[in-house]
Order: C-alpha cells, then sequence, then structure tokens
C-alpha cells in the first residue's frame, strides 16, 4: 500500500471513527454511571438502546408523528422503563438476596425479554431503515468524506455528553449521584435518598441509550440483534478504567477509530474481533484502563 | 430414603435405552451434557460467585477439538476427551489470568466479548470448523467399536456425566471447594484466612471451562453435525437459566434444572418466537422471589404450608 492511499485511510478512518465512536462514548457512559453508583454492569444496555430504537421508528414511521415528538416521546419512554425496572425488579432482587451476581442476571434476563418482545411485534422480523432526519450529501474534510448526518451525529452526542457533564459536575443532583457512587452510606447520613438516585441514575442511562439510538440507527439496518454493539460500549468503558466518566467517553472515541482502521486497513470481517482485541489488549497493556485509579478492595 | 431415591434414579438411567424410543435416547443424551455444563456453571457462579458468560464457546472448543482429535489424529475417545477439556481450559487460563488482575467484572465483560469473538472464529476457521456449512461430525471409536447412534453412545455419555458428578462432588469437598465459597462469600475474610483469592477464582474459572470442553467432547460423540449458529451467546443464556431455576449455588439444584428446564427448553423448540421472552422472564422473577431456585422455592412453601 503506498503512502498516498495510507494517508486517505487514516483521514477517513479517523473522521468516521469519531463519528460512530461518539455514539459508542455516550453507550458507555450509560454503562459506567450505573456501574459507579451501584457495581451493576448493567448486561441490557444495548437491548435498551435496541428497545428506544424500535419505539423510535414505530412513531416515527408507523404513527407518523413530526420528528421532534418522536424523538422526545422516545426519550421519555426510555426514561421510564429503565427507572421502572431499577425501581420495581432491581429493588426486589436486592432484597430476595442482595448477592451483586443476581443483579447483573436479572438484567440479563431484561436484555432477552427485550430482544422477545421485538421480536413479538412483528417490526423485529426483517431488517429496517430508519429513516435519516438530517440529509446524507457528503462534505469533505481534507481528503476524508463525511455525510452531514455524520456531523450532526457527532455533533448532538457532544452536546449530551456536556449536559450531563455539567449535570454531573455542577447541580446538586449531580453531586447527590457522585456521592453515592463513592460512599452510599455516608451519602445516606447527609440526606441523599439513595433510592431515588439509583432511579434517576437508571432512567438517565436509559435515556441516554434512547439518544444513542436514535444516532446509531440511520447508519444501520435495524435488527432485533442491534443490541450487540453494547459490547464496543463495554470495550470503550474498559479502555477507559470502567469506572471514570471521561475515561468512558475517550474510550468510546478510541474504539470508534480503532474499529474504522481495522475495517479499512485489515478487513470489513476483521471488526467483529476489535472489541474483544481492545479488551484484551488493555487488560494486557493497562489493566486499569486509561484513566482508572487503582482499584481499592472495599473492606466488610 | 436418599441412598433408595438415588438407587432406583440409576436404576431408571440404567434401564432407560432398552425401553425407549430413539428419540427419548438422543434427550437422554442432551440432558446428560447439558447436566455437565451445568455442573461447569455451577462451579464458577454457584460456588465461587464469580461470571463467565462464555461457556458456549468453550463448549464449542470443546466439541471441535474433539472432532479435531478424532479425524485428523485419530485419538482413542478416552484421550479426546480428555483432550477437548484440556483444551478449554487452557483457553480459559489464558483469558482469565488477564481478565482477573482488576476488577472482578471484568471476567464477565472478557468472556462475554470472547464468546463473540469465538463465534466469529467458529463462522470463519473453514479448514477446521467448515465454517457456515457446519462441520460432520465422524462417529467416535472406543476399544475398536464404534458408536454410530445415540443408543450406542448412552452408556458412554452417561459414565462420563457420573465421572464429572463425582468430580464435582470431590472439589466441593476438597480445600479448593471451601475457598471458592470463602471467596464467594467475603474476599476479605478468605483473604485474611490465607486464601489466595485471585488463583482460588482463576480455578474456578479453568475448571469451568473444562467442564464445557468435556461437555462439548459428550455432544461429539452421539453427534453427527455441528453448527457454530447453536454455539453462540443463547447457548450460554439458556445454561444459565438451568442454573438458575435450580438454584445458584446448589450443587443437586444444578443438576436438577439441567433436566427440568432441558425438558422445557425442548417443549419451547416449538415456539421459538417464545423462548426469548420465556427464558428472560425466568431470570428475571427468579432472582426476584426465589433466588434459591425452584427446588427451595417449593421446598419452602412446603414447609410454610405444613405449618399451617
Amino acid at each position: 500500500m503506498d503512502l498516498q492511499l495510507a494517508l486517505l485511510f487514516l483521514q477517513q478512518g479517523v473522521a468516521s471513527g469519531l463519528v460512530v465512536g461518539s455514539v459508542y462514548a455516550l453507550l458507555a457512559l450509560a454503562i459506567v454511571i450505573i456501574f459507579k453508583t451501584s457495581e451493576v454492569p448493567n448486561f441490557a444496555q444495548g437491548e435498551m438502546l435496541m428497545a428506544a430504537g424500535y419505539v423510535a421508528l414505530y412513531l416515527l414511521v408507523f404513527r407518523a408523528l413530526p420528528a421532534w415528538a418522536s424523538i422526545s416521546m422516545t426519550i421519555v419512554v426510555a426514561f421510564a422503563g429503565a427507572a421502572l425496572f431499577r425501581r420495581v425488579v432491581l429493588t426486589q432482587v436486592a432484597h430476595a438476596s442482595g448477592s451483586p451476581v443476581n443483579l447483573v442476571i436479572a438484567t440479563l434476563g431484561l436484555s432477552y425479554v427485550l430482544k422477545g418482545l421485538v421480536r413479538q411485534t412483528g417490526f423485529g422480523d426483517t431488517p429496517r431503515s430508519f429513516p435519516a432526519l438530517v440529509s446524507t450529501d457528503s462534505l469533505m474534510i481534507g481528503q476524508a468524506s463525511v455525510t452531514r448526518l455524520d456531523l450532526a451525529i457527532l455533533g448532538t452526542a457532544i452536546i449530551v455528553m456536556a449536559a450531563f457533564f455539567w449535570m454531573f459536575g455542577y447541580t446538586k443532583l449531580g453531586r447527590a449521584m457522585r456521592s453515592v457512587g463513592m460512599n452510599p452510606k455516608a451519602a445516606q447520613l447527609v440526606g441523599v435518598n439513595l433510592n431515588r438516585i439509583h432511579t434517576i441514575i437508571w432512567g438517565l442511562s436509559g435515556a441516554i441509550s434512547a439518544i444513542a439510538a436514535l444516532l446509531i440507527s440511520p447508519k444501520l439496518l435495524m435488527t432485533a440483534d442491534m443490541g450487540s454493539v453494547v459490547t464496543l460500549g463495554f470495550a470503550a468503558a474498559i479502555v477507559g478504567g470502567f469506572a471514570s466518566l471521561p475515561g468512558a467517553v475517550v474510550g468510546g472515541f478510541i474504539i470508534g477509530i480503532v474499529e474504522q482502521l481495522v475495517g479499512l486497513f485489515v478487513s470489513s470481517r476483521a471488526i467483529t474481533l476489535a472489541p474483544f482485541l481492545a479488551i484484551m489488549l488493555v487488560l494486557i497493556l493497562r489493566p486499569q484502563g486509561l484513566f482508572g485509579g487503582r482499584v481499592v478492595i472495599k473492606k466488610v | 430414603m436418599r441412598i433408595l431415591g438415588l438407587l432406583a434414579a440409576m436404576a431408571g438411567l440404567i434401564v432407560l435405552p432398552l425401553i425407549s424410543s430413539g428419540y427419548v435416547v438422543y434427550l437422554a443424551n442432551l440432558l446428560l451434557t447439558f447436566t455437565v455444563l451445568c455442573l461447569g456453571m455451577h462451579i464458577v457462579i454457584g460456588e465461587a460467585g464469580q461470571f463467565s458468560l462464555a461457556q458456549a464457546a468453550f463448549y464449542g472448543i470443546g466439541i471441535y477439538t474433539s472432532g479435531l482429535a478424532n479425524t485428523a489424529f485419530g485419538w482413542p475417545l478416552p484421550l479426546s476427551v480428555l483432550a477437548s477439556g484440556l483444551v478449554a481450559a487452557l483457553v480459559g487460563l489464558c483469558i482469565g489470568t488477564l481478565a482477573l488482575r482488576m476488577r472482578d467484572i471484568y471476567l464477565a465483560l472478557a468472556t462475554f466479548a470472547f464468546g463473540e469473538a469465538m463465534q466469529w472464529v467458529f463462522l470463519s476457521w473453514t479448514p477446521v470448523t467448515g465454517g457456515p456449512n457446519g462441520l460432520r461430525i465422524p462417529p467416535a471409536s472406543l476399544l475398536g467399536f464404534e458408536i454410530v447412534n445415540d443408543r450406542q453412545a448412552y452408556p458412554v455419555v452417561l459414565a462420563i456425566t457420573i465421572l464429572m458428578i463425582w468430580a464435582t462432588v470431590v472439589i466441593a469437598r476438597s480445600r479448593l471447594g471451601r475457598a471458592f465459597r470463602a471467596v464467594r462469600e467475603s474476599e476479605v475474610a478468605a483473604l485474611a484466612m490465607g486464601v489466595s483469592v485471585q488463583t482460588t477464582k482463576l480455578a474456578a474459572f479453568a475448571l469451568s471451562a473444562f467442564f464445557a470442553g468435556v461437555a462439548g467432547a459428550m455432544f461429539a460423540i452421539y453427534s453427527t453435525y455441528i453448527h457454530p449458529d447453536s454455539l453462540g451467546f443463547q447457548t450460554t443464556i439458556l445454561v444459565l437459566t438451568m442454573v438458575v431455576v435450580g438454584g445458584l449455588g446448589s450443587f443437586s439444584g444444578a443438576i436438577g434444572g439441567a433436566i427440568v428446564f432441558g425438558l422445557i427448553s425442548e417443549l419451547l423448540r416449538q415456539a421459538p418466537s417464545y423462548q426469548e421472552i420465556i427464558y428472560g422472564l425466568i431470570l428475571i422473577v427468579f432472582m426476584m422471589f426465589a433466588p434459591r431456585g425452584l427446588f427451595a422455592f417449593i421446598g419452602d412453601n412446603l414447609k410454610r404450608f405444613a405449618r399451617a
């Protein structure tokens, strides 16, 4: 491969990598905020994204609602669904046993229920395409070709992340969330309502997944299995150290760029292996992740 | 009472192929295979409290190793069964060593990603796995005697199952088994008692991979065909559901769950579109109301009923 072509591939890979990476970053963010506050890796995150995508598709295409209404309704539904799952199901699971393994199994159960439900409705039987709300005319940036849609995806993702970081860092609610992540008992002592905070966090995580779904769906064919994109979100979270929010974002962009470069330089079929290889590489080279500090063993 | 029940079960298992149809024997083989898969899952989740979400991948590794040992090297059956288990355990050891260096949960995530990656490998490595066409598994041979149908395979499969059940009991009663449960209950307390937490977790994970590999070899004995589609995350979830139905942490539950839910899943084959919802609901509902499994749940309620 000559230098000219390699440079072209590199530019194209980074450009498309930033676009898909922004979606992985959102997904990783949604995973990490739950893990940080309750030590549960949510295996249903991908299916939450998938289900939200289908809700949006239903409202937008089958009900022919205007875009703003469909988008806001989808986000509200995702928020409510995730919050409800936390409030009704996980509270009871924790009450019944308390072992963290059981909470994880419950999220695996949710992922299968959502997948099965989407298949049952009949929307999931054939791959469907989600209408692009922004034009797909392409632009050239340097030598890389990107569409207006791509720029809209990247822009929206960055705005959502900025809003989330502002909320998390500078509001009373955000401070309560951070305190729950650091020490739930102490947080409770100073008057934080744990149940309420956990419910809101799950709701927010669901809402962020819904936004990720709205962004990624026009770029791929929708199927009931599209939730498997979550593997890349997990990979991004691990790259970032799994308990660091900025880490999750940076990890998302790294995974996105690596995935696109592997697709261009190696082969598009090798993309499936990218998340696993990325996870293993991080575990070999820098097991605490790029942004993770030392992991402390919790005292009894 | 318990001994009597055990003897009755043994007698039933031995005469089963003499009195039943071919399908029932096939089903019995399948359920025994699932029993071994469940025992593997039981060791890692139930005993040690760690998560492995790649049981299907290790099962696949076992199947292909056994197929390869059989066709390419012409190894005798006991050797290829052992090789299947060891290869799976070795792969598990490599992943586990890396994944368990940091957080517990990395094992779940790494194995989850590994499962997806392995399915891709199974689909793409055509010379060994047959790729998307699947692989015809040649009949296994034991002491110069070819095993060509389910009925002939049954005694071998049963013998391996009993051996693995025995191994599970021996492990559970050994120092290692006590270390598993200590780590599950409290890592700090286990550490204080001189248990090497990392090594123990790794041992549990590698053992579960070994069990899954052996289960794969068992499948290769009576089955003639394997396709990568049946080695996906779905199978891992099926095994997990069985263990959950039987009761996390209960040895007899793992076996009971494999048999009870194995039969249910065979019935569910008629309605594939409901399969996912039912598996998912079972996982959620059991975690909510019967975290100790179906049998403990029934037992508890019977006691309450008797008292009232």
